[in-house]
């Protein structure tokens, strides 16, 4: 792995910020979350050149050779500006799950056009039920590599060129390669509650597929790729809830009733006290986990956990009070409070919602 | 002078190996550098290791901060109390910046050698979230000053040789202008110390009467209607002082995990299967461990260079932190949480904190005035409009 100094973090993460405040403001997220793919494809190719999206992958696959500490400020830049794309699916998901598997072949084949922005890849890892667990997974393989059932909830399914699909084999969990055009397949776009995410399910009727890992269980690489994705994640609602913040307090210095600031009240002045301390927590939390992850720390599962849910429900809890903080403006479609706010509900449910972390996060002191 | 790290702490260490022993902790005045006796302070004091940020001429050796702290490391390896006293002692700060040349020859050395106890009378009954409207009364007559009034809180006042005294001097003034600072002898016939006796049924605080109480011109701090600047000074290093001094439970059980303490007392109990119980002990447990990574996020910033909104969060975050520890604690308790006294410790634990966690959350500002602080010195949210800034204080309503 490549190794990032401060000064490399920095100046990424700046370069990411011109670029998005650029390329990435409202009126590009309105104009492209409404578009049927949902990102802009000009956008996507410029952050790949960037080495944002190849960031996790290796240096000898056309990656940048980061690890979880470079990728969480990035997703906080990401996060502030609700950008819409592959990021998180591809670049993070996508790839991590492929290097944690180690199938060399593979990892040559996919990870350069993945790193470089032009194969879209995701994964499929559970069923209708929605949880992140091998228990959920509704796909089973054969033995020669046929797949049969459903996958749902499959972040940028509808844009994916290859799908990592989990399935249930004869020995445990399997990782299946299959690309989008294969036959007996059956991908239908859901319409997402949140227009700057796209989400599929996909019906598997015998479609045939390349195992991934053929010397037994794949669930710990599906974990690890997990753990980038959590972390890439708490770096999105982080970010996202700082910048819901500072637009917050913008409005309640500015906007004046009764004579005065509306921020001079101390009924909204405390909602802003209480939601500084909600972000900050939540910044401290994010970066906590993508040390701990990229430090082998001890406290690994437990800051993971931790950041997965206290992000969560940060974002959630930030973008909530500032629909109420804004008042009848923010019932508005024209305004971006409800872009956010979907945004964090939806980045809630992703990948495990936030009990089921706090369940984790008690196991990991043995309770 | 100067000089290199490497002399200064050998300087240091061979100093503490040739005197420092741990007979030396004892009990100094109220209010003075924890837990020592002024044998051993006295001997801190005059090899210049106390105040090593000060001059010279104030028994200090005009280091830098990198270098004092190379200082209080060494004491503070070795368990000695006493060095850091120009960062952690309020009394001798506030004196050092503001007394009379006379007074403060006196008076500074004492209080780094814990010689003098010492007692805050700030808040009063009809000033507490606003300090600025106390209506304790001091006149001037012939050489000195008396005073009339009523404090409360005052932690230490029936050991205090002094007690740093916010009262009002001139009442036709607005109320800020109007204030001035002294150090008031408190071993007087006017001065009257009756312990409170708190929600907790312990008494840590007392209600002081002031009764023609006498304070000699020498006694002023600052200059005539200078109150509120000097008292800004002593808050600052109040506030470094009291950092992270919240109490946990009654019992005095470690709270180095804090979350095994929950969990355990769950399992204890039988209630650690419950679904709602766990869902508890994970937010509170997160809780705190948040609190624990954003002050290490704000050490790490201000050690950058960078100051932090963070640090003003801290003591928000800990009154939730304590009452809702005590909601879960209760909770896992059920109808155990009925009891008191010494055969029932869980109950005590969870009971105490209930009621301790108030400490926390209304003394030292409460959380709704710790708010106003972060919305407007950390947001830079617009302050409420004040209707008694301007006001002669005489005008202003109080109750």
């Amino acid at each position: 792995m490549a190794s990032f100094t401060d000064e490399d973090r920095t100046a990424l993460t700046d370069a990411f910020r011109r670029l998005l405040n650029d390329r990435a403001g409202e009126a590009d997220v309105r104009r492209v979350m409404e578009t049927p793919e949902g990102y802009d494809r000009d956008l996507w190719r410029q952050i790949a050149e960037m080495g944002v999206v190849g960031l996790v992958v290796s240096e000898d696959h056309g990656g940048g050779g980061g690890g979880p500490v470079e990728l969480e400020r990035i997703m906080e830049e990401a996060g502030a500006v609700l950008l819409c794309g592959p990021l998180l699916s591809s670049g993070v998901l996508a790839a991590s799950l492929i290097q944690a598997l180690g199938n060399e072949d593979a990892k040559a084949r996919l990870l350069p056009g993945i790193a470089d922005g032009s194969l879209i890849a995701t994964a499929a890892l559970t069923g209708d039920a929605g949880e992140w667990t091998p228990e959920a997974i509704e796909v089973s393989a054969t033995e020669d590599g046929a797949l049969t059932g459903v996958a749902s909830y499959i972040t940028h399914g509808q844009n994916a060129d290859i799908l990592l699909v989990a399935a249930h084999m004869a020995d445990g969990i399997g990782v299946f390669e299959v690309a989008a055009d294969a036959p007996g397949m059956t991908i239908t776009a859901l319409p997402a509650f949140d227009h700057t995410l796209r989400i599929a399910r996909i019906e598997f009727a015998g479609t045939p597929a390349k195992a991934l890992r053929s010397d037994g269980p794949c669930w710990d690489a599906i974990e690890a790729a997990l753990d980038m994705t959590r972390i890439a994640l708490a770096g999105e609602q982080a970010g996202g809830a700082r910048r819901v913040l500072e637009m917050t307090v913008d409005y309640a210095k500015a906007r004046v009733q009764f004579g005065r600031s509306i921020g001079s009240f101390q009924a909204i002045k405390h909602m802003a006290a209480d939601l500084l301390l909600e972000s900050e927590s939540a910044t401290s939390a994010a970066r906590h986990a993508a040390r701990a992850l990229a430090d082998g720390a001890d406290d690994v599962r437990s800051s993971v956990a931790l950041a997965a849910f206290a992000c969560a429900d940060a974002f959630t809890t930030v973008t909530a009070t500032s629909v109420q903080m804004h008042g009848g403006i923010a019932f508005t479609w024209a305004h971006p409070a409800h872009l956010y706010l979907k945004r964090a509900r939806s980045d809630a449910q992703l990948f495990g919602t936030p009990s089921f972390y706090r369940e984790r996060y008690l196991q990991a002191f043995g309770a | 002078m100067t000089i290199s790290d490497e002399a200064l702490h050998k300087e240091v260490t061979a100093w503490l190996a040739a005197n420092w022993k741990p007979t030396f902790r004892g009990r100094a005045a109220a209010g003075s550098a924890g837990g020592a006796s002024p044998e051993w302070l006295t001997m801190v004091v005059e090899a210049r290791w106390a105040v090593p940020r000060w001059s010279e001429q104030w028994y200090g050796r005009g280091l830098d901060d990198h270098q004092a702290r190379i200082v209080e490391r060494a004491f503070a390896a070795v368990g000695a109390p006493g060095s850091g006293q120009d960062r952690s002692n309020l009394w001798a700060n506030t004196a050092l910046a503001y007394a009379s040349p006379s007074f403060k020859a006196k008076i500074v050395p004492a209080l780094l050698k814990g010689e003098v106890g010492m007692c805050l009378l700030y808040s009063e009954p009809g000033a507490g979230s606003d300090l600025a409207g106390v209506r304790t009364r001091v006149e001037r007559v012939d050489d000195h000053y008396v005073v009339n009034g009523q404090k409360v809180w005052t932690s230490s006042a029936a050991e205090a040789d002094y007690g740093m005294l916010l009262a009002r001097t001139d009442w036709d003034v607005p109320k800020h202008k109007g204030l001035s600072f002294f150090f008031l002898p408190m071993k007087q016939p006017g001065v009257e110390v009756r312990p409170l006796r708190q929600i907790t049924n312990e008494s840590h605080f007392n209600e002081v009467f002031l009764t023609d109480a006498i304070a000699s011109a020498e006694n002023l701090l600052g200059p005539l209607g200078g109150g509120w600047g000097v008292l800004q000074t002593a808050l600052a290093y109040e506030r470094s002082v009291m950092g992270e001094a919240a109490r946990g439970p009654r019992s005095g059980a470690k709270e180095t995990g804090g979350e095994t303490n929950l969990i355990d007392l769950a399992r204890e109990a039988g209630r650690l299967n419950d679904p709602l119980i766990r869902e508890d002990i994970a937010r509170v447990t997160a809780l705190k461990m948040l609190n624990r990574m954003n002050t290490a996020r704000a050490k790490a910033d201000l050690a950058q260079g960078t100051s932090s909104p963070i640090m003003s969060l801290g003591k928000l975050a800990m009154s939730r932190i304590l009452h809702e520890e005590a909601r879960v604690r209760t909770a896992i308790l059920g109808a155990g949480s009925l009891l008191e006294g010494p055969d029932h410790p869980r109950a005590e634990d969870a009971n105490f904190l209930t009621l301790n966690a108030y400490f926390t959350s209304i003394g030292g500002g409460t959380d709704q005035i710790q708010r106003n602080i972060i919305g407007e010195r950390v947001l830079g949210l617009p302050k409420e409009p004040e209707v008694d800034r301007d006001v002669p204080f005489r005008q202003v309503r109080g109750g």
